[in-house]
């Protein structure tokens, strides 16, 4: 519309100054360079030779060009891709890009494009990198100058964009500052969408950052040791347990030529478990049990248990409280044992009716580097430094191979999953396929 | 929502005021994250369930979402029920049975329990997994309603105590041309029905913590509670709150208050909030949807509610006008 106007402005070369008074005061045919900022006219009519006289060519000129610069953003950004992926080259492009046209014709496919290409470029968790997008849009444009613009949702495409670059903030975490906040009043207005949901994100991000009460770091130590040592004091959940690296990681070379590498070993065991390891029945053996899955974010490590079945009802031995703090010769004023829950009033039972779940005691655990048997059994035989009463338990070996192979099913799965999609006739579950190794120990 | 955003299951922020409706519109159906209404709920775990075919209301006002390549169901709404004789003796004796269960139950006290049982109460099991008939009371779902990959399966746990839920994440959104986001598996319980297929709710206002005992491995998790509404807009109202698992061999114990749960409708937090009614709660549900592709398992022991007498919080969100004004900030003189 309004650049129908423009056109006929100049068509007849009168000019009114009563609709566009920041045209009236340039003349049309010097002034091209002070224009104003001004995008709702083409930006190739701006560029090319304005003559009245030729405007039929010029149309003609607009239409052809438009035809070529359908030509995707995506291109720019794999053109940059191709001497390196990087954040210094994606600036690059974006510096481009607003150095192309003054007017950023495009600027929401590029954003799009650009939003696209962030994971690939390494800078989906860069703030002044989401920021220089959004810088992308053009200024004071957009904001609704009159109550009916803000009524009408004033330029929707270019707010759902904006939307867009702040839901991939979003989605990646990333808390947008205060020079997101500047670019966006500056861009839509205080009161525009995309304002509202960088009111949203600061409203509810703060409030729900630190609520993990098990957190883990953004980047996690690159060292497998060090991240054994973390993940195992995570499940451990016992500040008195103690790491023991086992064996570190070493590679060396035999005489026969052989590369022997040996994996880490890391475990983990408390003074609680150790006694209760002691007290172990030694004719009941004990299981090698794992590898069980443990996700830190978004990676994935397995553990080893070294756990022994339930005790059976029969061969429970009931704990009997030493006999110094129970017995009569105990001050009935000063009594050094008692049996009262003060924290509690008179009816009040916060116990839960249930049946417990009756499960052998875990005794120690482990990550390794390598998943067989031997590694293990060098896991064993290091623990029983600690715990001489393994070397009268017999250990079985519990290993479970399934977690590979139900990997490869998934593959399979998903390269036919695409006609498979009617899920409800495949009803079937899947039982993991578990692969016992049953080995004794020596 | 985390600054680390990857660790929660992804919620997106949004409006519900009726005036930013055409982006919320785009943005509501795609946004299919946290979509576990009870339609998209394919019943995979259904050992022995024979029951009457109810059909939900939605699927008399809205339409289910259709995957692409799929044809329209275009048969008269009578051709879906099965005129079964052998049905109907069936759900004659099932309903009567109950009506009678709910005639009788009222002479030993309210809820089919003694008067002093029921008002001397601190805690009480709501779910415990201790055979497979419990399994039979939920519904698990994945993102394959939407042409996802995700698989999700239930069973019971190793000595047939515990309630396994395990499967295999994938958030590779399936390439229907509208569907930005996938990768969620979903469990959650069956509305409860009384006799003639009429809605029983959950009455917990007597408690004020949700008590669960689990064991994950490290994913965190998003416990939703869906109450009883008004307005059928409002059907896709859902209270969540985040759930984190440990990970490891040993239980872990959880408790939620009420309090915290906060007010979402079709995976958008709203911006209104409101404490969750207690008094008529539908479903609860366990929703997995961190973006970390890969095996998952979430073991839980039983799921109950309790009165925690140090919570005395009413609602952990501030209850904020709806359209705030916005404060045309004022420079100052010397800047």
């Amino acid at each position: 519309m309004a650049r129908r106007c423009f056109l006929q402005i100049y068509h007849t070369g009168c000019i009114a100054s009563t609709v566009f008074p920041a045209v009236t005061r340039l003349n049309p045919r010097l002034g091209y360079g002070h224009v104003p900022r001004w995008i709702h006219s083409s930006a190739v009519f701006c560029k090319s030779k304005p003559d009245s006289t030729h405007l039929q060519e010029i149309i003609e000129h607009e239409t052809e060009k438009k035809s070529k610069s359908l030509v995707t953003h995506d291109d720019l950004f794999e053109r940059a891709a191709r001497d390196a992926k990087s954040k210094a080259s994606f600036n690059r492009v974006l510096d481009t890009f607003n150095k192309k046209d003054i007017r950023r014709r495009g600027h929401v496919e590029f954003i799009y494009a650009a939003l696209k290409k962030m994971p690939e470029f390494g800078v989906e968790r860069d703030i002044t990198v989401y920021n220089k997008i959004l810088d992308v849009f053009p200024k004071e444009v957009f904001v609704p100058r009159n109550f009916i613009q803000r009524m009408f949702n004033h330029y929707p495409r270019q707010q759902e964009c904006g939307v867009q670059v702040l839901e991939q903030m979003e989605n990646y975490g990333i808390m947008p500052n205060m020079e997101t906040k500047v670019l966006l009043v500056q861009i839509f207005g205080e009161k525009s969408h995309p304002m509202r949901k960088y009111q949203r994100i600061m409203y509810w991000f703060p409030k729900f950052k630190n609520l993990n009460p098990f957190p883990v770091p953004h980047e996690l130590p690159q060292d497998p040791v060090d991240l054994a040592r973390f993940s195992l004091t995570r499940i451990a959940n016992d500040l008195d347990a103690k790491i023991t690296v086992y064996q570190l990681p070493s590679t060396h070379i035999t005489e026969a030529g052989e590369e022997l590498s040996h994996p880490h070993i890391v475990g983990i065991q408390s003074p609680d478990q150790c006694s209760l390891l002691a007290k172990h029945n030694p004719n009941r053996p004990v299981f090698v049990e794992g590898p069980f899955p443990l996700w830190l974010k978004k990676t994935c490590v397995h553990y080893y248990l070294l756990r022994a079945d339930p005790v059976p009802p029969e061969e429970q031995i009931e704990e009997e409280l030493d006999p110094e703090l129970l017995g009569p010769e105990q001050s009935l004023f000063y009594p050094q044992y008692i049996d009262l829950d003060l924290k509690r009033d008179l009816g009040d039972d916060d116990s839960f009716d249930v049946d417990d779940v009756v499960e052998g005691a875990v005794y120690a655990m482990c990550m390794t580097g390598q998943s067989d048997q031997a590694t293990l059994a060098q896991w064993i035989s290091g623990l029983q430094e600690n715990n001489p009463v393994l070397g009268k338990v017999p250990t079985v070996f519990r290993l479970d191979s399934g977690s590979r192979e139900m990997q490869k099913v998934e593959d399979i799965r998903h390269d036919s999953g695409q006609n498979q999609y009617r899920g409800t006739e495949e009803e079937q579950i899947i039982e993991e396929e578990v692969l016992h190794s049953h080995g004794m120990k020596r | 929502m985390a600054a680390h955003s990857s660790m929660n299951p992804s919620l997106a922020l949004s409006a519900c005021c009726h005036f930013l409706r055409p982006l919320n519109a785009v943005k509501s159906e795609v946004m299919a994250l946290l979509k576990t209404s009870s339609v998209f709920q394919r019943h995979l775990f259904q050992p022995h369930f024979v029951g009457p075919v109810s059909l939900s209301i939605r699927t008399v006002y809205e339409r289910d979402y259709r995957r692409p390549g799929q044809a329209p169901d275009t048969r008269w709404p009578w051709q879906k029920i099965r005129f079964d004789f052998a049905k109907g003796v069936e759900g004659v004796k099932k309903h009567f049975g109950l009506l009678k269960a709910e005639f009788m139950e009222r002479w030993s006290g309210p809820e089919g329990r003694p008067l002093e049982v029921h008002m001397l109460e601190q805690t009480r099991v709501l779910w415990e997994f201790r055979g497979p008939e419990s399994l039979s009371q939920w519904t698990v779902t994945s993102d394959r309603e939407i042409g996802g990959r995700s698989e999700a399966y239930v069973k019971l746990g190793r000595n047939n105590s515990t309630c396994m839920l395990y499967g295999s994440l994938c958030s590779v959104a399936p390439r229907d041309g509208e569907t930005r986001y996938s990768g969620y598996c979903t469990m959650r319980s069956k509305q409860p029905l009384a006799s003639f297929d009429r809605k029983k709710h959950f009455d917990w206002s007597n408690f004020n913590t949700l008590y669960l005992r689990i064991r994950g491995d490290g994913r965190p998790w998003m416990v939703n509670v869906s109450a009883e509404t008004y307005f059928s807009h409002q059907r896709d109202d859902m209270y969540s709150y985040f759930l984190y698992t440990r990970g490891g061999p040993y239980w872990q114990d959880v408790k939620i208050p009420f309090s915290k749960f906060f007010l979402s409708s079709r995976g958008r937090v709203q911006d209104e909030q409101y404490p969750l009614w207690l008094d008529k709660v539908n479903t609860i549900g366990f929703t997995l949807g961190d973006k970390a592709d890969g095996p998952f398992q979430l073991e839980i022991d039983f799921i109950a509610v309790c009165n925690d007498r140090a919570h005395t919080e009413e609602f952990a969100y501030e209850l904020y006008k709806r359209n705030p004004e916005v404060q045309p900030r004022r420079l100052a003189a010397g800047a």
